[in-house]
């Protein structure tokens, strides 16, 4: 854990000549004694000094924390954001610089001036290269106020992980037979379909859109409808990673990632098997994101992995690497 | 409505105006180049008007005048002709306006900046003035703005780019006159530090590099007088000498009633004075006060001559000088500085070197009156011959003027005689006689008003006439009192009086001018501008440009003193000992309480959890205003819960609905809620729950 009183402190370009230049009418007064030049190394210190005290003061209860969005894909930008907060009761902090620190991800956002008690937040702009766990370390908060002489930082651990999910590719243009298109299939049950699957009559208090009209009037009383259950179509996507890696893989993993979009996007309860993992049908975002999740996951395989065991009641979409 | 500046335009002015102060504090030394002098205004006006068309363009022309220019530099300074200080001044000055005209990049405003400090530091080097204190801290203040908006205008083009930044350095609301006041006073405590850093600085120099002083004379009094000039003597306030007499004046006088005398002028030129010829020569002692029977007072005059008045002659008070020396108190070096005397007795010294001349001047102060002065005879010595000549062409009207006056009596009588008539019946006035042919005839019987060599002149002809010795003499007389704590003689203050030699005594002086003749005038504001200004420039001096290791160990002894009297104080006993001590020790158990109560207040704050942060007015009126309406459902018999949101218990309670949208707008969103809103908004309420509606009801 990184203590609060922790600073890092750097020079800057300026501040790099403005030292040795400090350095230099040092010397150049202490050897010739000529007291303007004292009085000019005096205003020099001091404002070393001062910039010293103001840029401590500006990063003094400044507290941050990271936002991640909720969910991230691979070659899609990612807002991220920062939002810092001034704890102080009266001091404003000025040339804020609030950026990542040891993790995957750079990313900095910039705020001139953070008023005491209030909050802002910055965002900046992530565009992933991969998929997988993206992991964050510290935030680091950083001013050069006010001078730009220094850049004094004061790291904050703030470590949070982002599972991004496999790049958007477009599906592959599948053969019927394995596409196995079927369209919702009714089931001999009552439920909540379109297709009717009886006539009776109507009970007070239904709701009157079950009432059947035509029936009605022929028989001169009402007539409830009973319609069908339709069971959704059944799709299991499944990748066998056990020979992939590399290359090969990641295509492999960002196709199973667009089946199984395509197929949640037509309606299908969709499974996903991988060698070692199953991931039961489901439609929506939940089954989507936990599907979508599980391949941003996936690693090399290897062949002591029980292969894949797919959904035997759904239709099967393998993809090969 | 006034319109504030850009930042972008902010930060270019606080740049220019750095560079612009840098630039005075070289040139108040006087000693860059007319060609520099005129340069740089011109360069910084093109600047400003023009340099947007050039920026990046013709960078070779540019480089390769730099180039030349530092060519012909670096030869005058291995020829000799120029300081090496000087040459980097000048070379640094144009540096900082091809700077002003390239401004494009953070490199060129840091650049910029640097080159400026380089100047401020080459200033210190050159001058020592007064002035350069005030670019000093102009520069201070300008450089502060320059280094944070520079800072602050990078920092946004760095954090949010190009196209992102543009509204923000162009918005008139960053830098606002709080922002620059802010920093102003940021460069104050800069400033402070800065005065804590120079006076606790050890002074321990190694004298590597020491520049050597500004060479070149520079004229003064001179050693003729014309009295056939015309027009009127002007009022010139500038300060020639300044002298601390010790023992002082006593009673503090504001004026100080004195002659300076700086030399004779003994030889008549038909229509006015020159120095009679004669060797000076070194004078290692000067020659003892006749022995006239009475000893006068023994007084030491601090007198420091303004380099520009510093033409070789040493300005002695009245009385009989006795020595003169040129050693500081407290430096070890020895003065390049000799005395010389001319056989009229005038001091001089050498070699002269335009600087600034501080001397010692030991002097008997007591004159002798005229019972001393009776009856010494007129048997005088062949060395006075030359002070009895009488000019061939003297006017008759003088000599008989002389014979009435002082005829037939004593030597003594005689000068008092025609100093009493000269002052009594003539008139003082500046406007001078102009080309007449004979200025003392005219001034004595046509005009019978004139000035003081014209006074002093009628004197010595009257006294020759009568077969005593006299001289002219000029210097200064007066001397007004300065907050610094010395009294300023001023270039106003020149005089002209007359010597009167008596055996066994030496000269004499006579003034015959009114005493409200003597000296300047000075009294207008520029006389006063120009004596505060003086004084400021001689605590600069003081306090500034000559502390030295002596000076900082002077007051590192008396904070020590100070410290241990207080010490001593409060161990003492008596009623002035015990009520600073009581003073002391409530002030300390005060602060001690105050800080206690601090830490323990934050103490507390930190680790209370959840604690409620410190609230504005309004979110404060908000919570109060929140508080009176469920305290106002209580009355009305409407229970609501107490672990809801605002927003939770509106929606329970739809009467509620408009206090608590208000409440969190206020107490969360940063809006303001006024007392008068607050009031209207319980009105409201009132009015929806009496009488208790049943809708309000949850």
């Amino acid at each position: 854990m990184t203590p609060a009183w922790k600073r890092r402190l750097s020079f800057t370009r300026m501040g790099r000549w403005y030292t040795g230049l400090t350095i230099a009418i040092g010397l150049a007064a202490t050897n010739t004694g000529n007291n303007l030049l004292f009085l000019v190394l005096g205003l020099l210190l001091a404002s070393i000094i001062v910039s010293g005290i103001l840029s401590e003061q500006s990063l003094r209860e400044v507290r941050v924390e990271r936002r991640l969005p909720a969910v991230a894909i691979a070659g899609q930008p990612a807002l991220i954001g920062l939002l810092a907060r001034n704890g102080k009761a009266r001091a404003p902090s000025f040339s804020l610089e609030v950026r990542e620190a040891r993790g995957d991800v750079p990313g900095r956002g910039f705020l001139i001036v953070l008023p005491a008690r209030q909050a802002a937040e910055v965002a900046y702009r992530f565009v992933p290269e991969r998929r997988g766990v993206h992991r964050f370390a510290q935030i680091e908060v950083a001013t050069r106020a006010p001078f730009g002489l220094f850049e004094k930082s004061r790291p904050v651990d703030a470590p949070a992980e982002l599972v991004v999910f496999p790049r958007q590719v477009p599906p592959p243009a599948t053969a019927p037979r394995a596409l196995a298109r079927e369209g919702e299939s009714p089931e001999d049950r009552i439920g909540l379909g379109l297709e009717v699957h009886s006539l009776r009559d109507h009970r007070p208090g239904e709701d009157a859109r079950s009432i059947h009209w035509r029936s009605s009037a022929r028989a001169g009383r009402l007539i409830g409808v009973d319609r069908e259950q339709e069971r959704r179509k059944q799709v299991c996507v499944v990748l066998d990673q056990r020979r992939l890696s590399g290359e090969p893989l990641e295509r492999a993993v960002e196709v199973a990632a667009a089946l199984v979009s395509r197929e949640l996007d037509a309606g299908a309860e969709v499974s996903l098997a991988l060698a070692g993992e199953f991931l039961g049908g489901g439609s929506g975002e939940a089954q989507r994101h936990a599907a979508l999740r599980m391949l941003a996951l996936v690693q090399p395989g290897t062949l002591e992995l029980p292969p894949p065991r797919p959904d035997p009641k759904a239709a099967v979409l393998e993809v090969r690497g | 409505m006034v319109r504030g500046a850009t930042l972008l335009q902010a930060q270019r002015w606080a740049g220019t105006l750095t560079a612009t102060f840098a630039f005075i504090a070289c040139a108040v030394s006087g000693e860059l180049g007319p060609v520099t002098m005129t340069l740089f205004p011109v360069g910084l006006v093109g600047s400003v008007l023009l340099a947007r068309r050039v920026e990046g363009r013709a960078q070779w022309a540019w480089t390769a005048m730099l180039a030349a220019v530092l060519v012909i530099l670096l030869m005058g300074v291995i020829a000799g002709h120029l300081d090496i200080v000087l040459a980097a001044a000048e070379f640094a000055v144009l540096l900082c306006i091809h700077r002003l005209w390239h401004r494009r990049t953070e490199r060129d405003e840091l650049l910029l900046l640097l080159l400026s400090l380089l100047l401020l530091c080459a200033g210190a080097a050159l001058a020592a003035e007064l002035s350069y204190g005030f670019a000093f801290l102009g520069f201070a203040v300008s450089g502060t703005w320059a280094m944070a908006l520079t800072h602050l205008r990078f920092a946004i083009e760095a954090g949010r780019g190009p196209s992102g930044s543009a509204a923000l350095l162009h918005s008139r609301r960053v830098a606002t006159p709080a922002l620059l006041g802010g920093l102003a006073a940021l460069s104050l405590l800069g400033l402070a530090g800065a005065a804590l850093v120079f006076f606790t600085f050890p002074r321990v120099s190694i004298g590597g590099l020491r520049r050597s002083a500004r060479p070149g004379p520079v004229a003064g009094l001179g050693d003729k007088v014309d009295l056939a000039r015309g027009g009127t003597i002007a009022d010139d306030p500038r300060v020639a000498l300044r002298v601390r007499l010790d023992p002082p004046p006593p009673g503090g006088v504001r004026d100080l009633g004195m002659h300076w005398r700086a030399r004779s002028l003994s030889r008549w030129t038909g229509h006015g004075w020159s120095a009679a010829d004669g060797t000076v020569l070194p004078a290692a002692r000067l020659p003892p006060r006749p022995a006239i029977g009475k000893t006068g007072t023994l007084v030491a005059a601090d007198v420091e001559v303004v380099g520009t008045f510093a033409d070789g002659i040493v300005f002695t008070p009245e009385g009989w000088p006795l020595s003169v020396s040129f050693r500081r108190p407290g430096s070890p070096r020895m003065p390049a500085q000799r005395l010389y005397r001319n056989p009229a007795g005038d001091l001089f010294y050498q070699p002269v070197d335009g600087n600034d001349l501080r001397y010692l001047v030991m002097a008997d102060a007591g004159s002798p009156d005229l019972t001393i002065l009776r009856g010494r005879g007129q048997r005088y010595p062949s060395w006075v011959a030359a002070d009895l000549e009488v000019p061939a062409a003297l006017d008759p009207r003088v000599r008989a003027l002389a014979e009435r006056l002082g005829g037939g009596k004593d030597p003594a009588e005689a000068a008092a005689a025609i100093e009493r008539w000269l002052t009594e019946s003539l008139r003082y006035t500046r406007d001078l006689p102009g080309p007449v042919p004979d200025p003392v005839a005219s001034f004595l019987f046509d005009r019978r008003a004139g000035h003081c060599e014209l006074f002093s002149s009628a004197m010595v002809l009257m006294l020759r006439s009568l077969g005593v010795p006299a001289r002219n003499v000029t210097g200064y007389f007066g001397g007004r009192s300065t907050d610094a704590g010395y009294y300023a003689v001023r270039a106003g203050d020149a005089h002209s009086w007359v010597e009167a030699y008596f055996p066994e005594v030496g000269f004499v002086p006579f003034d015959p001018t009114p005493p409200s003749g003597r000296g300047g005038v000075q009294e207008g504001a520029w006389a006063k501008a120009v004596l505060l200004w003086d004084a400021l420039q001689q605590r600069w001096r003081a306090f500034i440009v000559d502390y030295d290791l002596i000076a900082q160990a002077q007051a590192m002894r008396r904070v020590g003193q100070l410290l241990s009297e207080t010490g001593r104080r409060l161990a003492g006993k008596g009623g002035g000992a015990d009520r600073l001590r009581a003073m002391v020790e409530t002030t300390l158990v005060l602060l001690l309480a105050g800080a206690l109560f601090l830490a323990v207040r934050r103490f507390r704050g930190r680790h209370r959890p959840g604690r409620t942060p410190v609230l504005t007015p309004d979110q404060r009126r908000a919570l109060r205003l929140w508080r009176a309406a469920r305290s106002r459902l209580r009355r009305g018999g409407i229970g609501i819960r107490t672990n809801g949101t605002a927003r939770e218990l509106a929606r329970e309670v739809p009467a509620l609905e408009e206090v608590a949208a208000a409440y969190a707008r206020v107490r969360w969103g940063g809006e303001r809620l006024s007392a008068s809103e607050a009031r209207k908004l319980l009105r409201r309420l009132d009015g929806r729950l009496d009488p208790v509606a049943p809708d309000a009801r949850p």
